[in-house]
């Protein structure tokens, strides 16, 4: 209180657009992000500006990488989605990438060990996912909606489990004999359709900008989406107003670590046609931040999600061309957080310092 | 029988120490900005880049305090960092804490690259560990004494820390103002005591902490690096810190606890458990402990007795 | 001589609002100075600008005669000046003698000596004769100990300035009596006191000078035994205000809300209410009067769903209401004004039309198979913001951006339009300006005249003597009498807000 000594400036009659003031906060963020890579860049003893135009060359040099980056960016999208749900409901799942896990492998499993006709067995698989997904946040999110247990640091432990886990059952159970640390291959009967010839890239991405797409649709426009998006803007009014708090918290953090499921099944499914230890390092952790940057906007997060698959793409040429590792760009998405996580922090305070989503940064 | 003996001997006691010790410290760190009203997420990322910089502060060095020294110093920069966005910024602590998470991650394994060539982790004849004590007294009394009188300095010092971060927070100026910033910053506010000030110092300590207990990872009694080498322990740290209000004695029994469960797991991978079984168990008792505690501390619904009533009437009357 | 206190042409304005214009005013040494003026005439801000709680947009600050810059707490309290703040500013978990020595504790090799804080706490507090322990904790006092213990953490800074912030607010009127007398007995040993207020009679009983504050601005300063009540009003509020009651009509509907023997416990898992029976009729206002923390908010809370009753029954429109939630409340009938609009009554980054949707989502016309269906819901915010004279752009304008009292219309409209068999309100007009709080006074007879039952809380003692067909009167947890606003003073609801007989042993 003290502290805040300047008087508040007579406001212009025009401002901008909420919208408009977003997306100019998060690309200040990515210029400070760009100066804090590159800074870094230089420390390793890389030159900057090769070390970005590989990145880019990697993320969009031609239609075979920009598939690739579309590639990428699908299990951030449903996860960053996943992630989205929580934060729109007032609450934080950093379990996604445990959910991603548990997922992807319960989808691998109906894949492997069933045979069922094509389709079929791929929604099978895909619902596998979404139900190991949802269940390996069930303790989490029931003590939280019931005793208030806090459910970032519950989430984020439970991701060190699901880890250890799927890799006991891939490597000490469902080795497939003679090969690395997977499984044996899903059934050609539960893939997930491929888009193009030349790239891995598949059905899944459909899948993502649908769930975000819906997403959106349902909070703006759905009585339960009203209830959920309340809940996450003011818990206290939410209750006051007899919205059924807990239940709406159980079931959110359930549709929330579903999704995140549903992320590895369609990573399995569509990807990787196996279950591998470590199948897919981070992409639950990117769409968690990618829902932070988003602001947890499913629509947001499209876009979030794209930007981080287009890095991970380019990532890769980076690490084989330059002496940069890969994990730059994961210094660089930290810093992009951090700036944003000020920003609008800054726009807020001048507005109010009333009714602040708990997660708002 | 006997497999309880082989499991429970002397030298499980003195493995619980030792892993207790990282925990531990990171905890300790975790009671200052706990008290200060911080929820302080971060703390596995400062760990991790004490880690990292305590070795190669050993390499340049060629001393294993120096390294210390260098570890310390990193993670009180990621704490200052964290201070001055929560704080200064005021944005959000879990959110701030998740990105210096994920930025330490990514340098850590960016650096090694740079600078070593290699992926992952970082080994080297040249590292210097930390020395092991002797101290005669101790380990003059038999076997338990043996193994409990020849750690390293850190896991003596953790230990003396818990009392010695007791009397700063309960018994100092600085703890006192400390616990006002964090339980009713108006109080503070009212009578000129700087509560973002604070707010810093706090989250300065917890760095200094953090850094130790990234130290004793790296150079204690292994003396490498590797990638994630923290692996939730700062996470697990949030959790004893969660239920434990912040209480350094309670802090220390929280820890012990998952010392013992991180020292069991260790014995555990000894009798052909699969390893990666085993290696969920810490996880498993800190996930468990937090549900339980949570479940006991729920607000209750309160039902009065007959003889409540009959109190409470007669209190009235 | 020069004044002890001076204050030249101060200013503070928080984005388009003045909370302060242009004051000046000067407070002599020895003598009891009245800051008076209504809820948000900008009594606190000026005070905490002279505190050093908040820094002015222009103006100076004199301590006897000279010009000071206060930047924070620290200068004033080095400069004599202390405060004790309407909301206490004591940490709960410390001990009295902590509290005390709060930033200036007492040391020995670096640690705190509590053991010497304890006696010279004790001492302070014979010195003064304000009864305390110093080695209680402060969760573990009463409202008068915190403030005795508030009062005492300012003599240990020494302060011949204090600065009290409508310190009767808490308390019972024979709490209150003590304190004027401490507060006489620091004038007589030539103290100076600032006292804020906006209760008449007090000003008019213990302050020899008296400033008034309207809108931010200093009306006048006069000695008080140049004024009366009426004169003072005037000053007040800038025109004769009509204290006359509504018109009251006896309704017998049937009963709405009941509650028989209802206990509560409060978060520290104390008794709240003890043993509640009350009944409120169609077509009738109840209002619930009593100092602040006897029991009120509990009760509301209780009716609104969101404390459970440790025992007893809540019957809505004669059925037994099952489980405390708010939802099944509002299911069975219930509207409610909750006391805090900013934390639970609006969701305030939404906007106008948003908030009016609450607790209509799942209904029709306005959601239809799960849809919202918006275009309705704006129709209606739309015409609640015409009928309520809630003064907005349109219906897209976020809640936060509104001034207090139209974000209360929104509140009440929203409520009032959902035609619930019963209305809770409390306090209705809490940092309501005047226009608005007739507005809503109308709709609550409106609500009433149309058959509502309504139970009514406020801390305005006028405010429910104007409105309410039945008053009661609680004090510590019970409901100490019933009294008819038509034909009662304001003795016998104090009487019966110190809990009649047994006020002495009670309010201790």
């Amino acid at each position: 209180m003290s502290a805040d000594t300047t008087p508040t400036p007579v406001r212009s009659s025009w401002r901008m657009p909420n919208w408009l003031e977003s997306i100019l906060g998060q690309l200040i963020a990515l210029g400070i992000a760009i100066i804090g890579g590159a800074i870094l860049i230089i420390l390793v003893g890389e030159d900057p500006i090769l070390v970005f135009t590989t990145l880019l060359r990697g993320a969009f040099g031609n239609s075979e990488r920009i598939a690739g980056s579309l590639l990428q960016a699908t299990p951030i999208i449903i996860a960053g989605v996943a992630a989205c749900i929580a934060l729109r409901g007032g609450l934080f799942n950093i379990g996604v990438e445990g959910q991603l896990y548990m997922g992807g492998f319960a989808a691998a499993f109906v894949g492997f060990q069933f045979a069922l006709p094509t389709g079929l067995h791929m929604l099978v698989a895909l619902a596998a996912a979404v139900v190991a997904g949802g269940l390996w946040i069930l303790i989490p999110a029931f003590f939280r909606a019931r005793f208030g247990t806090n459910e970032v640091v519950s989430t984020i432990l439970s991701n060190y489990v699901a880890i250890l886990l799927t890799s006991y059952f891939t490597i000490d159970v469902f080795k497939r004999p003679g090969g690395w640390s997977e499984t044996d291959p899903v059934a050609t009967t539960a893939y997930l359709p491929q888009l193009f010839e030349f790239s891995r890239l598949n059905f899944g991405l459909f899948i993502g900008l649908a769930l975000a797409i819906g997403f959106h649709l349902f909070l703006t426009r759905t009585s339960r989406g009203y209830d959920m998006n309340t809940m996450g803007a003011n818990m206290k009014f939410a209750e006051y107003g007899g919205i059924a708090v807990k239940r709406n918290i159980l079931v959110i953090l359930l549709c929330s670590g579903a999704v995140g499921g549903l992320a590895g099944g369609v990573e399995t499914l569509g990807v990787h046609h196996r279950f591998m230890e470590g199948f897919a390092p981070g992409f639950g952790f990117d769409g968690v931040i990618a829902a932070l940057l988003a602001n947890g906007s499913p629509i947001g997060v499209i876009f979030t999600a794209l930007f981080f698959g287009a890095l991970r793409a380019g990532s890769l040429l980076m690490e084989v061309e330059t002496n940069a590792s890969r994990e730059v760009i994961t210094v660089f998405q930290a810093i992009i957080i951090l700036c944003v996580s000020a920003q609008i922090l800054l726009r807020r305070r001048r507005d109010s310092s009333q009714g602040e989503r708990r997660w708002k940064f | 029988m006997e497999v309880l003996e082989t499991i429970f001997n002397v030298s499980l006691i003195a493995a619980m120490l030792r892993t207790t010790t990282p925990i531990l410290l990171v905890a300790l760190g975790g009671t200052f900005t706990t008290k200060a009203g911080i929820f302080n997420i971060g703390l596995e990322g400062q760990m991790l880049l004490g880690a990292f910089f305590a070795v190669l502060g050993s390499l340049w060095t060629q001393s294993a305090w120096g390294g210390v020294a260098i570890g310390v110093l990193a993670a009180m920069c990621v704490a200052l960092t964290f201070s001055f966005f929560v704080v200064t910024l005021r944005a959000n602590e879990v959110v701030v804490g998740l990105a210096l998470n994920i930025l330490a991650g990514g340098l850590t394994i960016t650096l090694t690259k740079a600078i070593f060539g290699t992926r992952g982790s970082i080994v080297s004849g040249d590292i210097v560990g930390l020395p092991r004590l002797h101290i005669p007294v101790i380990e003059d009394l038999g076997s338990l004494g043996k193994a409990l009188g020849s750690f390293t300095p850190l896991i003596y010092l953790a230990f003396i820390l818990v009392f010695v971060v007791w009397v700063i927070i309960y018994r100092t100026k600085l703890g006192l103002y400390i616990r006002v910033a964090g339980e009713k910053p108006a109080a503070a506010e009212a009578l000129g005591i700087p509560t973002g000030l604070m707010q810093h110092i706090a989250s300065l300590l917890c760095g200094v902490l953090a850094g130790l207990a990234g130290a004793h990872l790296s150079l204690g009694y292994i003396t490498m690096f590797a990638e994630n080498m923290s692996s939730g322990r700062g996470f697990m740290a949030v959790a004893v810190l969660i239920f434990s209000a912040g209480d350094p004695v309670k802090v220390l029994f929280g820890c012990l606890l998952f010392g013992f469960a991180d020292a069991l797991s260790l014995r555990l991978q000894t009798f052909g458990l699969s390893s990666y079984l085993v290696l969920t168990v810490p996880y498993l008792v800190t996930l468990g402990a937090l549900f339980l505690l949570t479940y006991r501390q729920r607000p209750k619904i309160f039902r009065e007795t007959a003889e409540s009533l009959q109190l409470i009437r007669r209190e009235k009357a | 001589m020069a004044f002890a206190v001076e204050m030249i042409g101060v200013s503070k304005s928080f984005g388009p609002v003045a909370a302060n214009r242009d004051v000046s005013f000067g407070v002599r040494h020895g003598e009891i100075h009245a800051l008076v003026g209504e809820n948000g005439a900008g009594k606190t801000t000026l005070m905490n600008i002279l505190f050093g709680l908040m820094q002015p947009d222009s103006g100076e600050i004199r301590i006897d005669g000279k010009p000071v810059v206060m930047e924070s707490p620290r200068t004033s309290i080095g400069l004599g000046l202390g405060m004790v703040h309407q909301h206490f500013k004591l940490v709960p978990s410390l001990t009295v003698a902590e509290n005390m020595f709060l930033g200036m504790e007492i040391t020995k090799a670096g640690l705190v000596d509590r053991k010497a804080q304890s006696e010279k706490a004790r001492a302070l507090s014979e010195e003064f004769g304000l009864r305390i322990d110093p080695d209680r904790r402060i969760h573990e006092l009463s409202v008068g100990a915190e403030q005795r213990v508030e009062i005492l953490k300012v003599l240990a800074r020494g302060a011949n300035v204090v600065i009290l912030d409508e310190p009767t607010a808490v308390l019972t009127p024979q709490e209150s009596r003590d304190l004027f007398r401490i507060i006489r007995r620091f004038a007589d040993t030539g103290m100076t006191v600032i006292f804020i207020s906006h209760h008449l009679d007090e000003v008019l009983e213990v302050s020899d000078t008296v400033t008034v504050l309207r809108d931010g601005a200093v009306v006048g300063t006069r000695p008080t035994k140049e004024l009366d009540e009426d004169s003072l009003v005037n000053m007040m509020v800038g025109r004769q205000v009509n204290f006359d009651r509504r018109e009251r009509k006896k309704m017998s509907g049937n009963t709405v809300l009941e509650l028989r023997d209802v206990f509560a416990r409060d978060d520290r898992g104390l008794p709240a209410l003890r043993g509640i029976d009350l009944e409120v009729r169609a077509g009738e206002i109840v209002g619930i009067v009593g100092v602040d923390g006897n029991g009120q908010t509990e009760l509301s809370e209780v009716v609104s769903g969101l404390r459970a009753p440790s025992h007893g029954e809540i019957f809505l429109d004669g059925k037994a209401v099952e489980g405390s939630d708010p939802r099944h409340m509002r299911a069975a009938g219930l509207a409610h004004v909750p006391a805090d609009r900013l934390v639970r009554g609006v969701n305030p980054g939404a906007d106008i039309a948003s908030n009016i949707l609450m607790g209509r989502q799942h209904v029709a016309p306005w959601a239809k198979k799960g849809l919202i269906r918006w275009g309705k819901v704006r129709e209606l915010a739309r015409e609640l913001m015409q009928r309520f004279d809630i003064r907005a752009k349109d219906e897209h304008v976020a809640v936060k951006t509104l001034s207090g009292g139209n974000m209360q219309k929104v509140v009440v409209a929203r409520e009032f339009s959902q035609h619930m068999p019963l209305l809770l309100i409390d306090q209705p007009t809490r940092g309501v300006d005047i226009g608005a709080m007739e507005g809503i006074h109308d709709e609550i007879i409106r609500r009433r005249d149309a058959g509502a039952a309504i139970l009514l809380i406020s801390v305005q003692i006028d405010e429910i003597l104007a409105l309410a067909d039945r008053v009661l009167v609680m004090f510590n947890g019970g409901i100490s009498g019933e009294v008819d606003p038509a034909n009662t003073t304001e003795e016998e609801i104090g009487y019966l807000m110190a809990g009649g007989s047994r006020s002495k042993e009670a309010a201790a």
